[in-house]
């Protein structure tokens, strides 16, 4: 089953920093993890989402660049999530970011 | 005169005279302050056949026109000088409250010249300037040399060096406030140069502000967006910088023994987690910061400020130590000896590097934390191999036969994070004007962060582009002079407003970036008037052919040529790196 290691302050809202949960891809997982914990759910998800800036990773890798919650995990996985440490008005690096961005689609 | 105060001190050390002079209005409006304004005037105080720590090199300290306006984090300041570490322009930034002091006592910049024949610090008051003998404080570290000098933070605020500055070493610093650092590139040494032991200020007057209302609806405004945000407001304040150390490890971008791997096997046990959980007594702030990321520790021997998280990392995964205990208390005595840690810490990696290769007789070993203190007790007097570590790692690693071994780019050793996990850092690095260095537009935010999006830490084509505006906007951050974590959660358009309520001078954000771009061109031509080439945009050659072995960032080098070439072209650059007549007519720089 994949290992879940959370940082920040999620450790706060769970009962341990590191737990294992079954789960096929990592929206699975995360739903088992949040299932009878209604706080952590809420530092997690916001609505089926996960909340804005929340980074989760699979053996090091941002599920944002793979299959976001539809990343399919395995046995032995290693699922991090760090809360968000971002947010507030975009500078002006974060503008251009968007806009390269948005004229490449 | 709105914003700024309209005088630069000069204080010539061989002749003990002390002039003032008026600050250039219109090289102020096209600089700033901090960074820039110090950029533009070593241009002309330093040339290129004058040596680092000779008499003709110049200290000069500058603050912004935003500086101690009460602007959030407006309490920073720079010294600029050539650097005796690199041999290029250096800038390095400082935060604490002496910067909004010495802009309180009346002035822009302070410009220190020639050498005291004796030791002797300066104290600058309101009714007037003094150089006085300080032979009774040369030899004392920093700590006490601040409580003799009646260090108080919102009335008398002292600057000074410590051992290391006193004798030479290239990496030392110049501390402010007791603990706060102007560290990188050795203008500690350059300070020591002079005999010039400490800087005392206290000031009265209060900047002007031209625009009262809109002035205090930006900083109504600021407050709401720094309160906004998740990382001003939760995890700096909870967890300090040393928030990253698992995310950075996670990914596969933390270097270790000497960027050796890029994952630390115990990153969690150095973690801002483990210190908030294990060693943290409260955290504090600097004058007008509601952002209070500072970090007081404690352990059995020590208390004090920090550890950061490139000094937990340049004494913890860099060194293979995971004894946050021992981090913490090098990190005091790099304070109290006046040590750029960073350096420090990555010159001891280098050491235990050759020293397990059989190049160094020494018992320096990955993972000797108990050997730390000793070290770098020995580095700041010299003494021994300390000697040859106080040099920093590139002359070491010369020194001793391998200077591949040497993690540092133009001799400045690199920061926290491995350019083989992450590419544009490596980009950063590489082009960065002072050497390797996280501070002049850090690729986290974009490549680990997902700010505002995620880019591929692996992509190599059309990074550049991100690595040019981020290096713009943090420029002209350190000409206002400004905390970059401010930037974190408030766009460039709020510090041009505010700049535009307290100067009465319209900025747009485009003009801002244009100062940043204008401060990052002059750096650029300082250096090449100082010989350095395309050659010297370069990394070790550890992170650009040894491919990392192990976890997320396994098979990958630094891919920097071809980012490299596409970087020149989009600063309007030659493929030399040279910018061309058109970039420096378009930037007003012609004219040099």
């Amino acid at each position: 089953m994949p290992a879940v290691k959370l940082y920040g302050n999620l450790r706060r809202a769970a009962s341990a920093a590191q737990v294992v949960i079954a789960g096929d891809t990592v929206g699975a997982v995360l739903q088992a993890l949040c299932a009878d914990n209604a706080a952590l759910a809420a530092a997690i998800f916001d609505g089926a989402q996960l909340r804005a800036h929340l980074r989760v990773l699979v053996n090091g890798h941002d599920i944002e660049l793979a299959q976001g919650l539809d990343t399919r995990v395995h046995a032995h996985d290693q699922i991090a999530i760090f809360p968000p440490i971002g947010g507030g008005r975009w500078n002006s690096v974060q503008w251009a970011v968007f806009s390269i961005q948005s004229t490449e689609h | 005169m709105h914003g700024w105060m309209g005088k630069i001190l000069d204080i010539d050390l061989t002749h003990r005279r002390v002039t003032t002079r008026a600050l250039d209005m219109d090289i102020a409006r096209l600089f700033l302050g901090g960074r820039g304004l110090g950029a533009r005037l070593l241009w002309d105080e330093v040339g290129a056949k004058v040596e680092p720590l000779a008499p003709e090199n110049v200290l000069i300290f500058a603050v912004g026109p935003l500086t101690a306006t009460g602007y959030q984090t407006s309490n920073r300041f720079t010294v600029s000088t050539k650097s005796p570490l690199t041999g290029t322009i250096l800038d390095a930034n400082s935060g604490g409250y002496w910067g909004m002091q010495f802009k309180r006592a009346g002035y822009d910049a302070l410009i220190v010249r020639g050498r005291a024949d004796t030791p002797v610090y300066i104290e600058i008051k309101p009714d007037g300037v003094t150089i006085h003998n300080a032979q009774h404080l040369w030899g004392q570290r920093v700590r006490a040399t601040t409580q003799m000098l009646g260090q108080n933070n919102h009335k008398r605020n002292v600057l000074c060096i410590g051992p290391a500055g006193e004798n030479l070493s290239r990496i030392a610093a110049i501390m402010n406030d007791g603990a706060r650092a102007l560290a990188r590139g050795g203008p500690g040494a350059v300070m020591g140069s002079k005999n010039l032991k400490a800087i005392v200020v206290e000031g009265k007057e209060r900047p002007e502000t031209l625009d009262q209302e809109l002035f205090k609806f930006m900083l109504y405004e600021t407050r709401k967006l720094l309160r906004a945000s998740p990382l001003t407001s939760q995890a700096l304040p909870e967890f300090g910088t040393a928030v990253l150390i698992n995310i950075v490890n996670a990914i596969g971008a933390l270097p270790t023994r000497n960027f050796q791997q890029s994952q630390f096997e115990n990153a969690e046990a150095i973690s801002g987690e483990t210190l908030a959980e294990k060693y943290l007594v409260k955290n504090a702030a600097c004058w007008a910061c509601p952002i209070a990321c500072t970090r007081i520790s404690k352990t059995d021997k020590v208390e004090g400020e920090g550890p950061e998280f490139e000094t937990t990392w340049a004494f913890g995964a860099q060194c293979g130590i995971d004894d946050l205990a021992a981090i913490i208390e090098a990190n005091a005595l790099c304070n109290d000896l006046g040590f750029d840690t960073i350096s420090a810490g990555s010159t001891i990696a280098c050491a235990m590097e050759l020293a397990e290769r059989g190049l160094l007789d020494s018992d320096l070993r990955f993972g000797r934390a108990d050997l730390l203190a000793p070290t770098l007790e020995a580095m700041a007097a010299r003494r021994g191999l300390g000697d040859d570590l106080a040099e920093g790692s590139a002359r070491l690693a010369k020194k001793y036969g391998a200077p591949e071994l040497s993690m540092s780019v133009k001799g400045l050793e690199m920061p926290a994070y491995d350019p083989r996990g992450m590419q544009g850092q490596g980009l950063l690095y590489a082009t960065s004007n002072r050497g390797a260095c996280h501070m002049r537009g850090n690729m986290l935010s974009l490549e680990v962060l997902g700010l505002p999006k995620l880019i591929d830490r692996f992509q190599v084509q059309g990074k550049s582009a991100f690595v040019v505006l981020h290096q713009n906007s943090a420029a002209v951050i350190d000409s206002l002079v400004l905390c970059k974590f401010t930037n974190l959660a408030v766009a460039e358009e709020y510090f041009a407003r505010a700049l535009t309520a307290v100067t009465g001078v319209p900025y747009t954000t485009g003009d801002l970036i244009r100062v940043g771009e204008r401060v990052w061109n002059l750096e650029r031509l300082y250096n090449l008037r100082e010989g350095f080439t395309r050659a010297d945009d370069t990394l070790p050659p550890r992170v650009l052919n040894e491919a990392v072995q192990d976890g997320p960032s396994k098979g990958w080098v630094s891919h920097l040529q071809p980012m490299l070439q596409e970087y020149y072209r989009v600063r309007g650059w030659n493929e030399n790196g040279v910018p061309t007549s058109g970039k420096l007519k378009e930037l007003g720089l012609d004219c040099l």
